[in-house]
This record gives structure tokens, C-alpha cells and sequence, in this order.
């Protein structure tokens, strides 16, 4: 059942998926195998991505796919079933209030066993320090759509570093204008302008992979 | 830019004006100047050019203003009064100004039946009318009670404006979207034209207008024949009909405060219709309540009397004397001196048929007489009775009555 | 008056765009020159200010154009598009033209609900924002069907204009006057600001705008998110309206024709997030069709293809060559000539974040190792990839990508 629901899941057969997942996560360890299952297939659908077969229609449906399996899924896991390699604050900076971006990236990121703590869009620079301080994070993923928030990324790694919570945590920016230029000049450590290197990046900055 | 003589000539005008409703003697007898449809024919313009082009009807304004000069500026553009509109929208104070005060462009966009202009309903020299009709049905008078405000908005406007007859529609909010932009392209056009005035030393004053409440009913719902029935069959119904009518006319006339009106304008009609008994019982008490509520707010009012208001002359000593300016039309004026001297500031005194059909020894020898019996104590503005001269009045009439003005008019 | 050498200036400016469109070596390569946020930044004034206040936004475009001149005028960033009811007023096409900008004072009027704008919404030094939510429901697909103009009239339009929510109200009456009245005064301005960009030597070209009917409905109607589903879940539904939206998206395309505008502006959104074949099933079919009817009436298109294109290059070869231009966000403009060279004029080439983040020397390499491969032969015009450079970016970024354009760009 396992290999069925990995394939569907892949194949984008939405109701074959979530029909072999429900099947499955009444069987006796069926949660932790449906959890385990679709992280597989969204590390696939990732890679497929990323070598340029799925295009970003398939990470969104992919992600709703795995949010809509997960509803009927975490509630029959037991606390320690679910394993994270790593907490990540995430928000849209600044000025900027889009969020299809950061959303696509946080199911993604989710699915590979990051927690992920979404901080929202329109993010003042404080709220990050302020959030940082309290979920200790390893990573802090930075997300803009629009130019402006070139800036506002730059401002925002400025008040961490002030803050003197630089060098306790790893930066990644993200986001359709960002590149290793902008990476360079806001002082981050990673940038990716589509979720699925995003958060292959971020697992290699978490020492993961 | 405006000279420091002119500057100087609008006071004069303006202080002259003031006196006179204050019961003073100014320096010469204020005078309100000959208008009408003879502006535009003394521009060589037809009424219809009038009322439509905006630069024209400036133009043949401003021409006539040199020629003639009086204490009061004429207005281009003729504008009918919709009411029921702007009883509609008076919640939005922004907007009252847009629906109410309706030209040729602005028709044009809204399709308002009430009125007829020249070049499209009427010939092209025709003036600008009114034509009432019953748009509301007596069974509706509880309706209007409960709520006029709603009940115009949301029953007489669809039913009296062509552009606005489904407001939930597309085009509806398009002919709103095609006023404002009417509107504000007639501001421009507006400031430039009252800018030429003030070089011609003319004091601007905005009006407020109010309506006496049975007016309202009588002219923009009921229709005057019906609402003579209804008096009869329904009379408390039209009574509280009035009633819950005041508050909202009155909230339209106030809203002219905030731009610095002080002045209101009630143009009476229904008043010749009525014996004492029902004018009374049905139009005064409103009327009445509206003049003194201005007033409480400190506004006063120029109360244009049309036809003979004979029988109802005494009920304005309930007024308190400086109230405001009464206009007659029929009525004579020095009948109405005997009994407001010292009361009410009177205004009118030159019948248009005079100064259309007289010869100028004749209209002089008539104003001599008029001013000489009118002028001693103050408190009288000249007028015509009704301000519109038609196209063929003769130039040489009009400028004797001026010329009357400058030789007999000084105190 | 612009003096005769600005007008020859202007034509001169003109001619070099036209020459690239049309395939065509230039005298040098055409430079859309670089605006957005910065040119407000330059001229010391809040995003706010440059989107709600015209003056002070006129005053900012004109010192960065005497500062940066260009062959395009850089219109900034002070609006954002309001396709919903420019469709919903199709058949009013006298106002549909007005509702194709929405800036702050528009904004403050309608109420829009997915457009943020500095000083309200966001903070006042940020930019303007589009953001799409669920406005349609997916069961509501075949009333979108049966008659689009109607649906979003009646239905998506109260949704997303808080101030038309109630579409039969008097609120809603008054928001369009007074969106009459804001556009009628913001048109006298922008004529005003046409002929002060003509002094400077640019010709203010009207444009035309379509969208391709699959980014309407996903950014518009059912947001991105939903629609992907859609895509699986209602495959046919969506492509029937689709093909119910193009009619309509033409012909308010079509309607800048009667504006003398010859070319149409074409923003993708929904391609980079297509696979081949969804996007030659569902998007690219409606959006060929819209690009070849407007091309049979005389219109070209320019297409922003934003994000990554490469997947799709191949068919924009289906369209006939001298088409227009193609608008290139992500995809390498390298490869984009190698495909279409001959076929389409290419425009793009600046990374905004390198004029950010980089440095004069580099940008100076980086701009004439872009020229020595994108010029010869042509049919090339040189564009930041995205219309917006923030606030911060640096001055001397900027003016050494404008030095190396006048030193590496002359034919």
C-alpha cells in the first residue's frame, strides 16, 4: 500500500492518494507509514522539480495534497512519532504582505521534517528577533516577492545582528527576485528563488544532507 | 488678477445688499439686475447654447454684466432644483450639490423627468422648465413618513431619473461615475468664470435652498391637482407627511453652512394655491419651523412668494423682524411696506411685463414713482418680480430701467 | 511649449524603439531606462506621497528623467490594475478606461480589497501591492461561463470594492460620483503631466492591456492556489471559461484603439507555474488567440514573462514574426535570442538585483558583455527584468548602467 500511495501521491492522482492514505493510517503503525510515505513522495516531487519535470502548479498541489492527508494523519501520531531535524522561523519581511511564496515553501520544508514557525507577511524587523529569541531556531528563512524587499531583508539580518542573535542562527532568503547578488549584499547564507532548492538548501544548512 | 477697485466695488455691492436685509439705508438702492433669457440673446447664443455650452454661456454672462452692471451677479448655466435627489443623498453632503443642481450636461447624463431643456425636450430657444407629475401614489404616503429619506432614495429617484431607474444596475453607477466627472469639468470651467466676475467687482455668495415641505409634496410627488385632493381626503397623513419632511430639508439647507452660506432660498409655491384656513393648517407650520430653525443656526432666508400671497401677508409678523428678505412676485410691494416696514427686508417691485412691453419714458417714470414710494426707511431691495426676461425684451427698456436705477436709487 | 530640438528628441527616442520592435537595428539600442520605488527615494518624498500626491509625484519624475534620461518616460510604480471592473464596465466604454489604474486617491474612493497601498494598508516608504484572494467560489465556474460581464458586475465586484459592496445603494452611487470626480481632475492632471514629459523630449504613448484569460481567472478570481486545483479538479470548466473570458478581455483590449494606442501590455503570471503541458491545454491557447486578434486589428503585444519561461520558449514561434516584443523576467535573454532572433524583439537583460547589490565597475562589464551579444542584428531593447527598483538601490548603480548604455550602446 505503501508503494501505491507514494505513486499516486507523485502522480498527482489526488483521490487515489488520499484514498490509500485513509486506507492505510487505520493499520496498525498506518500513521507513522502515511507520514513517512508522503515526506518520501514530497522529497520526489521536489527533485522533479528541481530537474525540471514538475513545474510549481505540482509543488501547490502537491502541498495541498499533503496538508489534506496530515489533517486525518498527526492526530493518530504519538508526540514523539513526529520527529523534527530542525526549527525555522519563517515570514514575508517588511513592506511586503505576499504570501503564496512562503506558503509553497512552508508545506515543502514541513514535509521534510523542518517545524517551521510561521511568523506571517509584513514582518517588522523586531518581530523577528523577538521570535527568534523565543523558538531558538537554527534557521530563519526570509521571504519577499517585490523588489522592496531586497531592503527590507538587508535591515531585518541588520537588527538580528545588533541583536547579537547573528551567529546563533543560519539565514536563508527567498523569493522570485532574489539571487546570489542579493544574497551577498543582505548578508544571508543561502538564497533560493523556488521552494524545492529552498528547502534543500535548508537541510544542507540544518547538516542534514 | 483682480484690481483693488474692483475689490473695493464688490464690498460696496455686498455692504449695500447687507444693509437693506439688515432694514438700513445704504448709500443707492440695491438692485438685483435684469436676467433671464435675454442674456443669451444679447450674446446672440440661443438658450439652448446657454444651458449646454459652458465657455458660451460664460461668455454671453460676462457681456452682459459689463453692459448692464448691478448689485448681484447673473449665473450662466441655467439649473433646475431636483430635491428629491438631493433629499436622497443628503446623508452624503459631498454629493447633495452633484444631484441637485440640475443644467443641460448634467440632464444629459441623469435624464431627470421633471425637467424640459431648450434643444432637446423644447426648441431651442425655449427657457428651462419644471413639469411636475404624480410619481407617488397616496397608498405611499406611510412610506414617505416613515422614512422620506429611503423612501426618495429607494422609490422617486428610480422612478423620476431615466439614468438611475435600476440602481442596482451597470448603468446607474455609470451615469454617477459620468456626473462626477460632469460635474467636476464644470468646476474648472466654474472657477474660471466666477474669477471674471470678481474682476468685474462682483461679490460671490453661495445659497442654500430650502423647500417648504408641502412644496416638496406638491411638486415633486404628489402633483398639485392631487395633492389639492389629498389635503382634503388624507389630511393627516399629508400633514405628517410635512412633518417628517422638515427635518431632512432642513439638514440639506444647513449643510450650506460649512461653506459659508448665509443665506437660504425658499422659492414658495403652493402658498396661492391655499385659503388662510388650509395654508395654516397645512403649509405654514413647516415653513415657518424651517425659517426659524435656519435662522437658530444664523441663517436667514429669502422667501420668494410667487403669485399673490395677499391673504397669507400676516403671517409673517410671527417672524421676528430682520428674519430675512420676503420676495414678491404679484403682491404689491408697497401694500406689503404698510405692514413689514421695520419687520422684513422687502424685495421685488418691477413687473416683467413693464419692462418687456413699456417704452423706456414710461419704465422710467414707473421707477421714479416705485423707488420714491419704496426707498424711505430702508429695508427694500429692487427686483424684478420674476427674474426672467425672455429673449425679445427690448435692449432700450433694460437699460432704462439701469439708468432709472443711477438717477433715482441714491439715499 | 516643448522647444523644436525636444520634439525632434522625442521622435528620435520613438523611432529607436519602433526600429527594434520592427526587428530593426536602431541608431542605438533602445533603454526603457530603470523607475520604481528609487525614483520617489531620489526626489526625497515617501512612496505615500508618490502615490497620492500628483504634484509631488510629477515633480519626482521629472528630476530622475533630467537626471536619467531614457528612451521610454519611467512611468513608476503609482498604481495597480483593476482588470475585475475595467470588464464588469465593458459596455460603458467611456469609463472602463478609468478603472484601468487604480492610484491611492481611486483607492481611498473604491475600497479595493486586494490592492495594498503605502501610507494606508502598508507602511509609507513600501510599494504598492496586488494580492489576490478567493473572490469566486469553484461552484460558481458556470455562472462565470453563461455571461462574465454580468457575474463580475453583479457579483465579483461587490465582493472586491468595499465601497460598491452594496451595489443598489446610495454609498455605492456616491463612491462612483466621486470616483467621477477624482478621475475627471486626475485626467486634467495627466495631461498636464503629458506635456511636461514632452518638454523633456518624450512622447507619452497610450497602451493598451490585456491579460491572458487563465491569470484573470487565477489572480483575479480564484487565486493562484485555487486555481491550480481547479486545473485537475475542473479541468473542463476552467478552460470554458477561458474561452468565456477571451472575448471580453479583447475587446477592452481592443478599446485603446480608440486612444491611438498600438500596442498592448500583456503581464504573465500563471506560466512559470505551468507545466507544458498544462500551459499549452489550458493557458496558452486563449492567451495566442488574444495576441492574434489584437494583431489583425493593427495591435502588437508586449508580454512580461515573468519567472522562468524557458519550459515554454518554443511557442512563442507559433506566433507570425514582427509580432511584438517578449518581456524577459528570468529566462536567460542569451537564449531567448538564440530561439527567437529574426521572429521576436527581445526586451530585458538588467538584473535588478545585481543594480542593487553590485558595484559600478561590475555593472559597467556586466552591461557591455550584455550589448556585444544582444545587439547585433537587433530587435533587442534594454530593460531592467522587472519594472521596480527599491528605494535604497544605489544612485551610482543606477548611473553607471545609464554611462554604459551611451558608451556600449550606439550601433
Amino acid at each position: 500500500m505503501r508503494e501505491q500511495l507514494l505513486k499516486s501521491f507523485v502522480d498527482m492522482d489526488e483521490q487515489e492518494a488520499v484514498r490509500i492514505a485513509r486506507e492505510l493510517v487505520d493499520t496498525d503503525g498506518g500513521a507513522v507509514a502515511v507520514l513517512d510515505t508522503c515526506k518520501e513522495a514530497m522529497e520526489e516531487v521536489g527533485r522533479l522539480f528541481e530537474a525540471g519535470e514538475y513545474f510549481l502548479s505540482e509543488l501547490i498541489a502537491a502541498g495541498d495534497m499533503f496538508n489534506q492527508i496530515m489533517e486525518f494523519t498527526l492526530p493518530k501520531l504519538q508526540g514523539d512519532e513526529v520527529t523534527s531535524i530542525g526549527t525555522m522561523v519563517l515570514g514575508t519581511v517588511q513592506g511586503d504582505v505576499h504570501n503564496i511564496g512562503k506558503d509553497i515553501f512552508k508545506v515543502m520544508a514541513e514535509a521534510s521534517g523542518i517545524n517551521v514557525i510561521d511568523i506571517g507577511i509584513d514582518v517588522p524587523h523586531e518581530k523577528f528577533v523577538e521570535a527568534i529569541k523565543e523558538h531558538k531556531p537554527e534557521l530563519v528563512g526570509m521571504c519577499c516577492l517585490i523588489t522592496l524587499g531586497v531592503d527590507s531583508m538587508k535591515r531585518t539580518i541588520e537588527v538580528i545582528r545588533e541583536a547579537g542573535l547573528r551567529d546563533d542562527i543560519k539565514i536563508i532568503i527567498g523569493g522570485g527576485r532574489v539571487s546570489q547578488a542579493v544574497m551577498e549584499h543582505v548578508g544571508a547564507d543561502a538564497w533560493a528563488d523556488d521552494a524545492a532548492r529552498g528547502v534543500r538548501l535548508s537541510k544542507e544548512l540544518l547538516g542534514k544532507e | 488678477m483682480i484690481s483693488h477697485e474692483m475689490k473695493k466695488v464688490a464690498e460696496e455691492r455686498a455692504a449695500r445688499y447687507k444693509a437693506a436685509v439688515e432694514l438700513k439705508e445704504p448709500d443707492r438702492v440695491p438692485f438685483m439686475g435684469l436676467g433671464g433669457d435675454v442674456v443669451a440673446a444679447y450674446a446672440g447664443i440661443t438658450s439652448y447654447e446657454f444651458c449646454f455650452d459652458y465657455e458660451k454661456s460664460y461668455q454671453a454672462t460676462l457681456k452682459y454684466l459689463r453692459e448692464f452692471p448691478s448689485d448681484q451677479p447673473l449665473m450662466p448655466m441655467t439649473s433646475l432644483a431636483n430635491t428629491v435627489a438631493a433629499l436622497a443623498f443628503v446623508d452624503y453632503p459631498d454629493i447633495t450639490p452633484l444631484v441637485s443642481n440640475i443644467d443641460g450636461p448634467t440632464n444629459d447624463i441623469l435624464g431627470v423627468k421633471y425637467f424640459r431643456f431648450p434643444g432637446r425636450e423644447l426648441g431651442e430657444n425655449s427657457s428651462p422648465q419644471f413639469i411636475g407629475k404624480d410619481f407617488m401614489q397616496p397608498e405611499e404616503y406611510d412610506e414617505l413618513i416613515a422614512d422620506p429619506v429611503k423612501f426618495c432614495y429607494e422609490k422617486i429617484v428610480p422612478r423620476t431619473i431615466t439614468g438611475l431607474q435600476d440602481l442596482q444596475s451597470a448603468n446607474a453607477l455609470a451615469a454617477m461615475a459620468r456626473l462626477g466627472i460632469e460635474k467636476t469639468r464644470q468646476g474648472a470651467a466654474m472657477q474660471k468664470f466666477l474669477l471674471e466676475l470678481q474682476k468685474l467687482g462682483y461679490p460671490l455668495s453661495g445659497t442654500s435652498m430650502f423647500l417648504t415641505p408641502l412644496d416638496f409634496i406638491g411638486d415633486f410627488l404628489r402633483d398639485i391637482p392631487n395633492l389639492i385632493k389629498d389635503l382634503r381626503r388624507y389630511p393627516d397623513k399629508v400633514k405628517a407627511a410635512a412633518e417628517a419632511l422638515l427635518e431632512p430639508l432642513l439638514k440639506l439647507a444647513l449643510a450650506g453652512k460649512k461653506t459659508g452660506v448665509e443665506m437660504s432660498f425658499i422659492p414658495l409655491h403652493f402658498n396661492e394655491y391655499l385659503s388662510p384656513v388650509l395654508y395654516n393648517e397645512f403649509y405654514w407650520p413647516t415653513l415657518k419651523a424651517g425659517i426659524l430653525g435656519m435662522l437658530e443656526e444664523g441663517m436667514r432666508s429669502r422667501v420668494f412668494f410667487e403669485g399673490r400671497h395677499d391673504p397669507h401677508l400676516e403671517t409673517i409678523l410671527e417672524l421676528p423682524a430682520g428674519w430675512g428678505i420676503a420676495f414678491f412676485e404679484k403682491t404689491d410691494v408697497r401694500k406689503a411696506k404698510k405692514l413689514l416696514q421695520g419687520h422684513t427686508c422687502i424685495m421685488g417691485g418691477l413687473d416683467p411685463g413693464m419692462v418687456i412691453g413699456s417704452t423706456p419714458a414710461k419704465l422710467d417714470e414707473h421707477i421714479k414713482e416705485l423707488l420714491g414710494d419704496m426707498m424711505p426707511g430702508g429695508g427694500f431691495i429692487l427686483s424684478l418680480g420674476v427674474n426672467n426676461l425672455p429673449r425679445e425684451t427690448p435692449i432700450e427698456n433694460i437699460a432704462a430701467v439701469y439708468e432709472a436705477v443711477e438717477k433715482y436709487g441714491k439715499y | 511649449m516643448p522647444s523644436p530640438e525636444m520634439l525632434k528628441l522625442a521622435e528620435e527616442r520613438a523611432a529607436r524603439y519602433r526600429a527594434a520592435i520592427e526587428l530593426k537595428e536602431p541608431d542605438r539600442v533602445p533603454f526603457t531606462g530603470m523607475g520604481g520605488d528609487v525614483v520617489a527615494a531620489y526626489a526625497g518624498i515617501s512612496s505615500y506621497e508618490y502615490c497620492f500626491d500628483p504634484e509631488k509625484s510629477l515633480q519626482a519624475i521629472i528630476k530622475y528623467l533630467k537626471d536619467f534620461p531614457s528612451d521610454r518616460p519611467i512611468g513608476g510604480m503609482s498604481g495597480i490594475g483593476n482588470a475585475i471592473t475595467q470588464l464588469a464596465f465593458l459596455d460603458y466604454p467611456d469609463l472602463t478606461g478609468l478603472f484601468a489604474m487604480v492610484d491611492g486617491p481611486t483607492n481611498d474612493i473604491l475600497g479595493v480589497d486586494y490592492i495594498r497601498f503605502p501610507g494606508r494598508e502598508v507602511d509609507e516608504y513600501s510599494s504598492p501591492q496586488f494580492i489576490g484572494a478567493e473572490y469566486m467560489k469553484a461552484d460558481e465556474y458556470d455562472e462565470l461561463i453563461a455571461d462574465p460581464v454580468k457575474f463580475l458586475f453583479e457579483k465579483i465586484v461587490p465582493r472586491t470594492t468595499r465601497n460598491l459592496r452594496d451595489l443598489g445603494s446610495p454609498a455605492a452611487l456616491a463612491t462612483m460620483a466621486r470616483f467621477g470626480m477624482h478621475k475627471a481632475r486626475s485626467g486634467a492632471f495627466m495631461q498636464k503631466q503629458a506635456a511636461e514629459l514632452l518638454k523633456l523630449g518624450y512622447k507619452s504613448e497610450p497602451a493598451s492591456f490585456f491579460l491572458a484569460p487563465l491569470d484573470f481567472i487565477s489572480d483575479n478570481l480564484r487565486d493562484t492556489v485555487n486555481l491550480v486545483k481547479d486545473l485537475r479538479r475542473y479541468p473542463d470548466k476552467v478552460k470554458a471559461a477561458a474561452e468565456a473570458l477571451l472575448e471580453p478581455m479583447l475587446k477592452l483590449a481592443l478599446l485603446g484603439k480608440n486612444i491611438g494606442a498600438d500596442m498592448a501590455f500583456i503581464p504573465l503570471h500563471l506560466n512559470e507555474y505551468l507545466s507544458p503541458k498544462l500551459y499549452n491545454e489550458f493557458y496558452w491557447p486563449t492567451l495566442k488567440e488574444g495576441i492574434l486578434r489584437m494583431l489583425q486589428e493593427g495591435m502588437k503585444s508586449q508580454v512580461f514573462f515573468e519567472g522562468w519561461h524557458d519550459a515554454h520558449m518554443e511557442s512563442v514561434l507559433e506566433l507570425p514574426a514582427g509580432w511584438g516584443v517578449g518581456y524577459f523576467e528570468k529566462t536567460d535573454v542569451r537564449k531567448a535570442k538564440k530561439i527567437l532572433k529574426g521572429h521576436t524583439c527581445i526586451m530585458g537583460g538588467i538584473d535588478v538585483g545585481m543594480v542593487i547589490a553590485s558595484t559600478p565597475a561590475k555593472l559597467d562589464e556586466y552591461i557591455k558583455e550584455l550589448l556585444g551579444e544582444m545587439m547585433p542584428g537587433g530587435g533587442f531593447i534594454l530593460s531592467p527584468n522587472i519594472g521596480n527598483l527599491p528605494r535604497e538601490t544605489p544612485i551610482e548603480n543606477i548611473a553607471a548602467v545609464y554611462e554604459a548604455v551611451e558608451k556600449y550602446g550606439k550601433y
